[in-house]
């Protein structure tokens, strides 16, 4: 029907001439608490084998070439924006944790209640306010690991705490100047060499159309992002590495 | 140009007038018309339902009645997206002769501004407020997007935005029968939308009959006019400044 | 979910008729869609979009068990646990028996087809388990007990008023509030629900088999909250979701978002490798992917209706479909509606199931123009249709007709005798040259046929 000729493939993918691999047994020797599982795979991929057989194989096309956005903090910024975030800069000239304190004191949040604060904050991050539990904070404070002007999103890994994240109403993501990147696929291969357990991208508030095609946010997650660029010359290297799976963990 | 004409089984039997609007378009702009008595039909209705052997029979027929054509054109968007684009896929081992038929098969109003070139005919259309509802074969198979509005607005006509232009009007053949509410709800969603107009104006006879027969139903007062009929006004009219009737100006283009 | 396709004919008129509503909401929604994503198409280079992604699916497809195998390997590894369901009913086994093992009592969910297409709710329910909706509109028809209508929008059939109805009745909210507040008022709901929760269940919108990866996209957070607050995690995979690796996971997801809602991406993404790294850390303790076939194999070794697996359920060819604008999803039967639904649901229900679906078209071609991974949806359309015909399941007059037809405008002579004994016979005759146009009632006016035809004007001479 279409592609008949059979390139090569993309190193790293599937060869056209690739055995499919039949010894799988001790690696997914997973049993499935259904007591047909460890059968059900075995039946599934060889139908799959089967109907895979008879066809031509198809080469990857390789890498999808976006563009580059010219200025990531830029493109970043009106990005979020467009997708209801808030883009803000914090004053390079102050201890970054007042700084926030004031700004957050001038948005007046009902303060009273508490702020939570990813666990992962450095100290001179963070708002000199009282804390409370996720669930029950006024606002939230976390660390982005990086941002993507392509899509306007923040990268948010696992280390400091997912609920501080995604249960407070408004929520404060600081972001390191230095980490935004231009393209999602440079984003993810960076993330790539070490993955932690999860990894949230966040493009703007939680939103929903569901009712009457009105669109509301904050339906589950935080009804107000706002992005606080930390143009610090240390934001502009690597913060740290990626909370990542230790081997034992892996193993148990 | 020696142009066969194709005239389809719905002009031949519901737009007779629009068919012979067609021919004398095409003979106005220089154009040697024949009509192969032996045509019949292109074979969409059955390929449509999925009657394969049937549609390749018709096909197969087809492609000996335009052996021997320069150029096919026919007054309909939707048999001419058959012949061009289905055709070649089930023509089987007459493949060779469905490809060169392919290549000289043209919509009219796609025929009239690609192959021949021509953007202007007439100009007797002036004041006249049309809404353009182009079949979706000619649209999304033989993308013609633009042709149309080309050849109305070049002949003066005002052609007039249509918020659901580009949505199919319901027909989809045997679909109008088997799904009758959806059909008309369909038709229905044209219709709420139209703007106000003199003509609606298509080059498929089919959409034509869905959106009449749903108009006259609702008792909407708007005509309804095949592309070659209102094209056909527009040079037999002359210009509307007041000088009347004129006869057309003569073959404007050799072709 | 149990298969009324059958029933398209009938229950399609009931909607147009009986509920106008429906057509008015679901109008309205598509259109919005469909105008953002033709937008969002714009804004970048679209169509090498589009054949990139229809190449890495048809890349994935041709190489699946190659990828399964990478995929389950990869999330072993990362601590998950990989499960296989051939079936409804197995993939029902494996997610209730994982529940009854970790002393599951409460459950919630964010919104997955697959989870609707294998009816898991009721199952968990059937063994006392309390099950919670958590997308909003997911909720509204929990609250309803209705099956979705749209894969992006499962209530977009439903109109302002009758969520107010709805609400005010359930959650006691006002029956004057804006969606805001009712937004809200079922956000406080869920709050509770989220933290009760023992166990999230998600689909995945991608398996990423090099990294072990279950991507998930998302605008609420709602799915983010499931995979992350209960102590389990089970995500639900159709076996055809597998993208080979971390970098296609970009274009997939910015395709998808733009091509469903027209957004860069959703607001929401999770990339899920695996349970909480540290006990003690938040986040799941367990993670579970189950992989299911349900009838995607038999999909995958159809000839031509393999194409409809490259599917990212991104629901674009729903909104431009001026068919599926009449009804929404009910009409259809299934879970699986609108185009896609047409050419997917007669592979995975067979096609004497999910009659009259690949006949419920016009062959307009809209949804092929939209759709993010060139799905060329109305032949696919026709290949049904053609073996419906073959297996003698569409009505068998029209095929007779058709056939004669055939018969007839293969014989020129006898063509043109039926033509001028049609005119002659006038509206009623003319229809037997074309047998569609016989049978229109009185919704629309009957076409008034050329009296001469073309064959006699040409005849008498065209001046």
């Amino acid at each position: 029907m279409k592609g008949k000729s059979r390139a090569r493939d993309a190193p790293g993918l599937k060869g056209a001439a690739a055995e499919p691999r039949g010894t799988q047994g001790e690696l997914g020797a997973s049993e499935s608490p259904g007591s047909a599982g460890h059968s059900s795979r075995h039946r599934v991929l060889a139908r799959i084998s089967r109907a895979v057989a008879r066809r031509e194989k198809r080469a990857h096309p390789g890498q999808l070439q976006t563009p580059q956005p010219p200025d990531p903090v830029v493109g970043f910024a009106r990005r979020f924006s467009d997708s209801g975030g808030r883009v803000v800069t914090a004053n390079r000239e102050r201890h970054r944790g007042e700084w926030l304190t004031t700004f957050m004191k001038g948005l007046n949040l009902g303060a009273t209640v508490g702020v939570a604060v990813g666990t992962d904050v450095p100290p001179e991050m963070r708002p000199n306010m009282p804390e409370a539990p996720p669930d029950r904070a006024a606002a939230g404070v976390v660390l982005a690991w990086g941002a993507i002007a392509e899509t306007g999103s923040l990268i948010l890994e696992p280390g400091g705490g997912r609920a501080v994240q995604l249960l407070p109403p408004v929520l404060f993501i600081w972001v390191p100047v230095g980490r935004i990147l231009g393209r999602m696929e440079d984003a993810l291969l960076e993330l790539q060499t070490r993955l932690p357990a999860t990894v949230a991208l966040h493009s703007g508030p939680s939103k929903s159309a569901d009712i009457g095609r009105t669109v509301v946010t904050g339906v589950h997650g935080p009804g107000r992002c706002i992005a606080v660029l930390d143009r610090t010359p240390s934001s502009l290297t690597p913060l740290r590495a990626l909370s990542v799976r230790t081997e034992a963990y892996q193993h148990r | 140009m020696n142009v066969a004409f194709f005239v389809t089984c719905l002009a031949d039997h519901y737009f007779a007038e629009a068919a012979a609007d067609a021919v004398r378009l095409l003979r106005h702009l220089g154009c040697e018309v024949t009509f192969p008595a032996n045509q019949t039909c292109c074979g969409q209705p059955a390929h449509n339902a999925g009657r394969g052997r049937e549609a390749v029979r018709m096909a197969h027929h087809t492609l000996g009645v335009f052996r021997n054509a320069d150029a096919v054109v026919l007054p309909s968007g939707s048999c001419a997206a058959m012949v061009r684009k289905t055709y070649p896929g089930i023509a089987g081992e007459r493949i060779a002769e469905a490809d060169a038929l392919a290549a000289k098969v043209f919509e009219l109003g796609e025929f009239i501004v690609r192959r021949l070139g021509v953007t202007r005919l007439g100009s007797g259309l002036t004041g006249r407020r049309v809404a353009i509802h182009q079949g979706c074969h000619a649209l999304r198979e033989l993308r013609l997007e633009a042709e149309p509005d080309t050849l109305l607005g070049g002949a003066g006509a005002e052609v007039v935005p249509w918020e659901a232009r580009e949505e199919c009007c319901g027909f989809g053949g045997l679909f109008s029968v088997k799904m009758p509410e959806v059909s008309t709800a369909m038709a229905d969603r044209k219709l709420d939308t139209l703007p106000d107009v003199d003509w609606v104006v298509s080059g498929d006879g089919g959409c034509l009959l869905q959106l009449e027969g749903r108009s006259r139903a609702r008792g909407q007062e708007v005509e309804f006019l095949h592309l070659a009929t209102a094209l056909w006004r527009g040079v037999a009219d002359g210009p509307r400044d007041g000088s009347g009737w004129q006869r057309p100006e003569g073959h404007r283009h050799a072709g | 979910m149990r298969i009324r396709s059958n029933e398209y004919r009938k229950r399609s008129r009931e909607i147009i008729r009986g509920d106008p509503a429906v057509r008015e909401a679901v109008t309205g929604a598509t259109l919005a869609f469909d105008r953002n994503r033709k937008q969002a198409y714009e804004e970048v280079d679209a169509d090498a979009w589009r054949r990139w992604a229809e190449g890495v699916k048809n890349h994935v497809l041709t190489h699946l068990d190659d990828y399964l195998a990478e995929a389950e390997a990869k999330l072993e590894a990362n601590g998950a646990r990989v499960h296989w369901a051939a079936d409804a009913q197995e993939a029902r086994e494996i997610v209730t028996t994982l529940a009854e093992k970790a002393s599951v009592k409460s459950i919630v969910k964010g919104k997955s087809m697959l989870t609707e297409e294998i009816g898991l709710n009721s199952a968990l329910e059937s063994v006392g388990i309390r099950v919670c909706e958590t997308d909003l509109g997911e909720y509204i028809l929990q609250l309803l007990d209705e099956p979705p209508s749209h894969i992006l929008g499962p209530a977009i059939h439903k109109s302002l008023g009758e969520v107010r109805r709805l609400f005010a009745d359930r959650l006691g909210t006002s029956s004057e509030d804006s969606p805001n507040a009712l937004a809200h008022a079922a956000r406080r709901e869920l709050r509770d629900a989220f933290v009760d929760a023992d166990m999230g269940i998600s689909g995945a919108n991608f398996v990423v088999a090099e990294t072990g990866t279950v991507v998930l996209i998302e605008n609420e957070g709602n799915i983010r909250l499931a995979t992350s607050l209960p102590r389990v995690h089970v995500a639900l995979a159709g076996i055809e979701k597998l993208l080979p690796r971390m970098s296609d996971v970009a274009g997939f997801l910015q395709l998808t978002a733009r091509a469903g809602t027209g957004q860069p991406t959703g607001c929401f993404v999770s990339l899920i490798q695996g349970p909480a790294a540290q006990p003690g850390d938040d986040g799941p303790e367990e993670v579970h992917v189950v992989f299911v076939d349900n009838g995607r194999t038999a999909v995958l070794e159809h000839e031509h209706a393999w194409e409809a697996l490259r599917c990212v359920r991104c629901g674009a060819c729903l909104n431009v479909c001026p068919v599926y604008r009449q009804t929404g999803g009910h009409a259809y039967g299934w879970v699986y509606s609108g185009p896609i639904g047409s050419v997917l649901d007669p592979g995975l229900l067979g096609l004497r199931e999910a009659m009259p679906l690949p006949f419920a078209s016009t062959l307009c071609g809209a949804c092929t123009d939209a759709c993010p991974v060139r799905i060329p949806i109305p032949e696919l359309l026709l290949r049904w249709r053609q073996e419906a015909q073959e297996q003698g399941l569409a009505p068998k007059a029209e095929g007779l007709a058709l056939a004669a037809l055939a018969g007839v405008a293969s014989r020129p002579a006898l063509y043109r005798l039926a033509g001028s004994v049609a005119s002659r016979l006038g509206a009623t005759g003319a229809g037997r040259a074309l047998p569609v146009l016989r049978e229109w009632s009185g919704d629309r006016a009957a076409p008034q046929p050329s009296r001469p035809t073309f064959r006699r004007l040409w005849r008498d001479g065209i001046e």
